[in-house]
């Protein structure tokens, strides 16, 4: 044939334009394209319920986030937000990612109609799973095994569900009643509850004998010990005090006190002691902690940071105790010695290396060690791991903490998910559902209509209302962070880049015309003279080219992008198009495009 | 302040011209500066950028492309003083002239007034310039003259503030009759003139097609009333244009235009809402009909030919063959001479992007022939295979893709061949930049678009080739080809052309007898 010019190949970062796929480009395409959801541990779909956020309709994002994180009250309230560190507007935008936390609080704070419990996927098995813990893991697990048709009976050690979330965090940051209507959503569906029910090794066993499968979700229970004499009656162990502040069982105490760590524990730990101690109106006495790293490596997020300030706790850092002075079983000062930090040549977070002769000893009245905690593995009789103990016993499976050490809720959610479907896959003999990416055509009739403008970008940030200081003195259960005003929403929503939708050029039809590089509100889109493939056929790189005969493809940059859609509404030849992505979990019966 | 988020899409444009159209180029003169918003509202005043930064292109608005001779001279004056002695004619029988400096604007404004001209309501999104048919009040086959009523709808149309602020252009043509020389399907009103028996009584009135329209996405017009009576079409085209401002859209610019709404909503909603529109201005529609009617004016040929020059009144047409629809202001100044020494005092502009003198009598047309051609321009090949129109291309404009008059200059001497002897008022070529089809490409024998052909590195000019298209159909995609085969497959498409033809047919009928199938196969397979 003449005229038939050869030509760069035409390439699109989805085997599809329209369907349900599992190619590795398409799952490339998506953790690329969606960072936030492909942060999340547990894959929430964050855009789709930004959006829908962003559209009023709370009942909607609520249950996206019920689907995908199982908690989104607790999530919403109490998330470590790895998404927010993936956001795209870290990178592209001065005002810092969008606050999808706070996000997730406003579905759950004013979605309306009452949740009904998900239905199941599948029919009724006749399988019976015991599942060891009522924690995060524990509930989050139960809820997909009685979706696979699994019938599931937890046991818990505690007189309630809830597990760290109860016992574990403060109720100023996560009240109780938000637990409990997410809990209660999970148990009303019908599982079956055993309450104060202490298993050990012994009743293991015959829980594992009665049962077709058994979970054991006991979460890390015990506190990380610390090389120093602690033993006193004036010194707890960060865990022991939560869970006596959370019981109310808490002993009066007052004077100065000493939070050693600086993780979450630690934080929570000074905070509930500043109200137990009533320190917060500034009375005598005071509470610091005292980490071995800088606050740049403290678990706790800016916000909480900021209250720790606010509520008259004071943070020393570089600092790491080295001896303690007693007298008569009671602890009277810390000796610590000064830190400096470098870095670890394994990655990750610094070393310490202390300074010789930076020793001091602070005096105290009261000391919390809030330094980690770890699993009891005495539920396990010989056996030193979860790992260990479940590879060799079939019938045995862990998720949460307990297997993978004291992380947060979140990724206990996401491990417990996984672990339901391996659970299944054991019982069923075959892997009835996984993991496929949805891709949706939206045709030139929506013309690139995402809803979102140039300026929703430059949004100012919202600050989230806090209750006074006088309220969390008079009663320590006050919520401190008070949630989002419903007029605050749309502008905290708007920010979201809406990373789902992805524009393409079709490049067959694009006739370099350069208009969409005329209208995009900035450098988006680009003449490339050469875009280079890894092995998968994903765009990796491309070289831009400055003259139209150097120029090769007009690309879209999907880092770039701000989903205005003004090249495809501009586009002359329909080159442009649009589509969504959706990561879903199907039944592995459903026939691909 | 925090920035709107209203969740209700609207284009920047529109948030723009909320703002209203006053514009002081004075003002910008010193200033010596145009911002964003005032680019846009420029174009109501005629005033487009160039692909040029720093320069501007300004349009004259011609209604119904008739100019006193005294006029052309202004026009030259102008172009002399502000745009390097360059104007261009347009295929809506415009004039434009390009180079323009933004200093300048003011005073080119002031003195284009001396002469009752402007460039108010050039472009913009209001109602463009009425076009006519080039032939109207000569033509023998024309029903009656439509240009004064092209004249009369540009001045009621642009008289009404409440239309200034359309959701985009709205184009109106007429044409003396069903043949369409004005092109009454690819406009947004196409009225056409028409001669009916109504009640055993011979009428003249109006046909009127709408939503008609080619840009980057092509309609054909859909007729929507079969019969107005004269007195009645102003009334008619202001209730459109009403349709058009409510029912536009204005969330997106590219799709807005009245073609679009007629896509969407149907004819038979625009009919009703114009009707209602008519009857709330208190306007009788009784006279108004939809149903089909017959036309009883007698047969019309396919397409306007040179031959149709000749008056009924003995004078006749003589035409000026512009190449590219470019002249310069010593031409122009010698053509308003000619019109006045030979002709009626006035010059036309054709859609074809060139000029016509009228009132020439016979005796005198070889002496003024003569003199036409001391000046550089042609006198022959009218509405024929030689009459090329390009649009301005990368030359100015800033939207092209390709650089359609190079295009215009490889094809010439392929045409000017003897072996096209029998066929040169057969084939009509257009040239179009880029989609946006400002020389209307689809609807001719051979029609270009302009676009660049990705390679294995880079990319190179090329064109997209339609050929068959008619002015009530459009033509069949040939292919996509580099600039350098176009003269090859130009040719190969014409011996085709010759081989298959019977009788005196154009290309587009001999493509809607044997398809576009026997080209392809000359161009593509053939040895």
């Amino acid at each position: 044939m003449r005229y038939n010019y050869t030509k760069a190949k035409n390439f699109s970062e989805f085997t599809t334009r329209n369907g349900v796929v599992d190619n590795p480009l398409d799952f490339k395409t998506f953790a690329k394209d969606i960072p936030c959801q492909n942060a999340c541990p547990a894959k929430t779909n964050v855009p789709l319920y930004i959006e829908q956020i962003f559209q009023g309709n709370y009942d909607v994002a609520y249950r996206i986030n019920l689907e995908d994180n199982v908690f989104p009250g607790v999530l919403g309230r109490v998330c470590t937000r790895p998404c927010e560190s993936a956001c795209r507007h870290n990178w592209t935008n001065i005002q810092g990612p969008v606050q999808i936390c706070h996000l997730k609080r406003i579905s759950a704070d004013f979605f309306k109609t009452p949740i009904e419990p998900l239905t199941p996927w599948y029919e009724k098995t006749e399988k019976n799973i015991a599942i060891i813990g009522g924690g995060p893991a524990g509930l989050t697990a139960a809820r997909e095994l009685f979706r696979f048709g699994h019938s599931v009976t937890i046991f818990e050690r505690e007189p309630r569900l809830g597990g760290m979330m109860i016992h574990g965090i403060p109720r100023f940051r996560l009240p109780a009643e938000i637990i409990e209507a997410e809990i209660d959503i999970i148990i009303r569906s019908g599982i079956n509850i055993k309450l104060n029910s202490n298993i050990t090794y012994q009743t293991l066993q015959t829980i594992q004998s009665k049962y077709d499968a058994v979970l054991l979700t006991t979460g890390t229970s015990l506190a990380s010990h610390i090389d120093l004499d602690i033993d006193a009656n004036n010194c707890m162990y960060g865990n022991d005090f939560m869970y006596a502040f959370n019981t109310n069982t808490l002993a009066p105490l007052s004077g100065n006190v000493l939070v050693i760590g600086g993780g979450f524990t630690a934080v929570d730990c000074a905070r509930s002691c500043a109200r137990a101690a009533r320190k917060l109106m500034g009375e005598q006495g005071t509470v610091s902690i005292v980490y071995r790293r800088n606050q740049e490596n403290m678990a706790a997020n800016f916000e909480e940071l900021e209250e720790i300030v606010h509520e008259h706790i004071s943070i020393q850092t570089l600092c790491t105790p080295v001896g303690i002075v007693k007298e008569n079983n009671t602890i009277t000062g810390v000796t610590f010695v000064k830190n400096k930090l470098e870095v670890s040549p394994k990655g990750g977070k610094p070393n310490m290396k202390p300074i010789p002769g930076s020793e001091f000893t602070q005096a105290c009245d009261y000391v919390i060690v809030a330094i980690g905690q770890t699993q009891d593995y005495s539920i396990l009789g010989s056996y030193s791991s979860a790992d260990e103990a479940c590879t060799l016993q079939k019938k045995l499976f862990s998720a949460g903490d307990f297997r993978t050490g004291g992380k947060d809720v979140i990724t206990a959610v996401a491990d417990a998910k996984q672990t339901a479907q391996q659970i299944d896959e054991f019982l069923m003999g075959s892997k009835r559902r996984s993991v496929h990416i949805a891709v949706e055509m939206y045709e030139n009739e929506y013309d690139g209509k995402t809803g979102r403008t140039r300026d929703f970008d430059l949004q100012w940030l919202e600050t989230m209302p806090t209750a006074p200081i006088q309220q969390r003195a008079q009663n320590p259960d006050t919520e401190v962070e008070k949630g989002f005003e419903i007029q605050q929403h749309t502008s905290v929503s708007s920010r979201c880049y809406l990373c789902h939708y992805k524009f393409e050029i079709n490049h067959d039809k694009c006739i370099h015309c350069n208009w969409c590089i005329e209208v995009t509100p900035r450098k988006c889109i680009s003449r490339v003279s050469h875009v280079f493939f890894d092995e998968d056929g994903a765009p990796v790189d491309y070289v831009k080219s400055n003259t139209a005969a150097d120029g090769t493809y007009i690309h879209i940059d999907s880092n770039e992008c701000i989903r205005c859609g003004k090249c495809l509404r501009v586009c002359p030849t329909e080159a442009i198009s649009m589509v969504k992505i959706t990561k879903i979990e199907c039944s592995n019966n459903v026939k691909l495009a | 302040m925090q920035r709107k988020l209203t969740g209700i899409y609207r284009t920047e444009e529109e948030e723009i011209k909320e703002a209203g159209f006053v514009l002081d180029f004075d003002e910008i003169a010193r200033k010596g500066e145009i911002s964003k918003e005032e680019k846009l509202i420029a174009k109501w005043y005629g005033v487009y950028t160039s692909r040029q930064p720093g320069n501007f292109m300004a349009r004259v608005v011609i209604p119904g492309g008739i100019m006193t001779a005294q006029q052309a001279r202004c026009l030259a004056t102008t172009s002399y003083k502000y745009g390097q002695g360059i104007m261009n004619i347009t295929t809506r029988q415009a004039i434009q002239f390009h180079w323009l400096k933004m200093g300048h604007l003011a005073d080119m404004m002031r003195e284009l007034n001396t002469a009752h001209l402007t460039t108010f309501h050039g472009c913009g999104d209001v109602t463009r310039i009425v076009a006519a048919c080039p032939l109207a009040e000569t033509c023998a086959y024309a029903r009656f003259d439509v240009r004064k009523h092209a004249i009369a709808t540009q001045k009621y149309l642009g008289s009404f503030r409440d239309l200034d602020n359309l959701p985009r252009k709205f184009k109106i043509t007429y044409s003396g009759c069903d043949t369409g020389c004005g092109q009454p399907f690819i406009n947004c009103v196409g009225i056409v003139a028409q001669q009916v028996e109504i009640k055993g009584k011979t009428e003249f009135g109006f046909k009127v097609i709408i939503g008609g329209g080619l840009g980057w996405k092509q309609f054909i017009g859909k007729e929507l009333f079969s019969f107005v009576p004269q007195n009645q079409i102003l009334e008619v085209t202001r209730a459109i244009a009403l349709l058009y401002r409510d029912y536009g859209d204005r969330t997106n610019r590219i799709k807005s235009r009245l073609k679009f709404v007629v896509h969407r909503k149907g004819i038979d909603f625009c009919r009703d809402i114009v009707l209602t529109n008519l009857q709330a201005e208190g306007k009788q529609i009784d006279n108004i009909l939809h149903t089909p009617i017959r036309e009883t004016g007698g047969d019309v040929p396919y397409r306007i030919q040179e031959s149709m020059y000749a008056a009924t009144d003995g004078t006749t047409t003589v035409g000026i063959r512009v190449p590219k629809g470019e002249l310069t202001y010593r031409q122009m100044n010698i053509i308003a001479e000619l019109s006045e020494e030979f002709g009626n005092q006035h010059v036309y502009t054709t859609n074809r992007q060139n000029l016509e003198l009228k009132g020439v009598k016979p005796a005198d047309v070889l002496a003024l022939q003569k003199r036409i051609r001391d000046i550089g321009l042609y006198t022959d090949g009218f509405y024929g295979i030689q009459d090329i129109v390009p649009c301005v291309g990368t030359t100015y404009c800033p939207k092209a893709v390709s650089e359609t008059r190079t295009l215009h200059d490889i094809l010439q001497p392929l045409l000017q061949l003897e072996k096209y002897t029998t066929i040169r008022n057969a084939v009509l070529i257009n040239i179009s930049g880029c989609p946006n089809s400002c020389s209307q490409y689809s609807i001719f024998d051979i029609g270009f678009r302009g676009m660049r052909i990705r390679e294995e590195h880079g990319s190179v000019e090329g064109y997209e080739m339609r050929i068959g298209g008619s002015h009530t159909s459009f033509g069949k995609i040939l292919g996509e080809f580099k600039t350098t085969n176009i003269s090859e497959i130009t040719e190969t498409v014409l011996d085709t052309f010759v081989k298959l033809r019977t009788d005196s047919e154009t290309l587009a009928q001999t493509v809607q007898r044997k398809g576009v199938e026997p080209f392809k196969e000359a161009v593509l397979y053939a040895i």
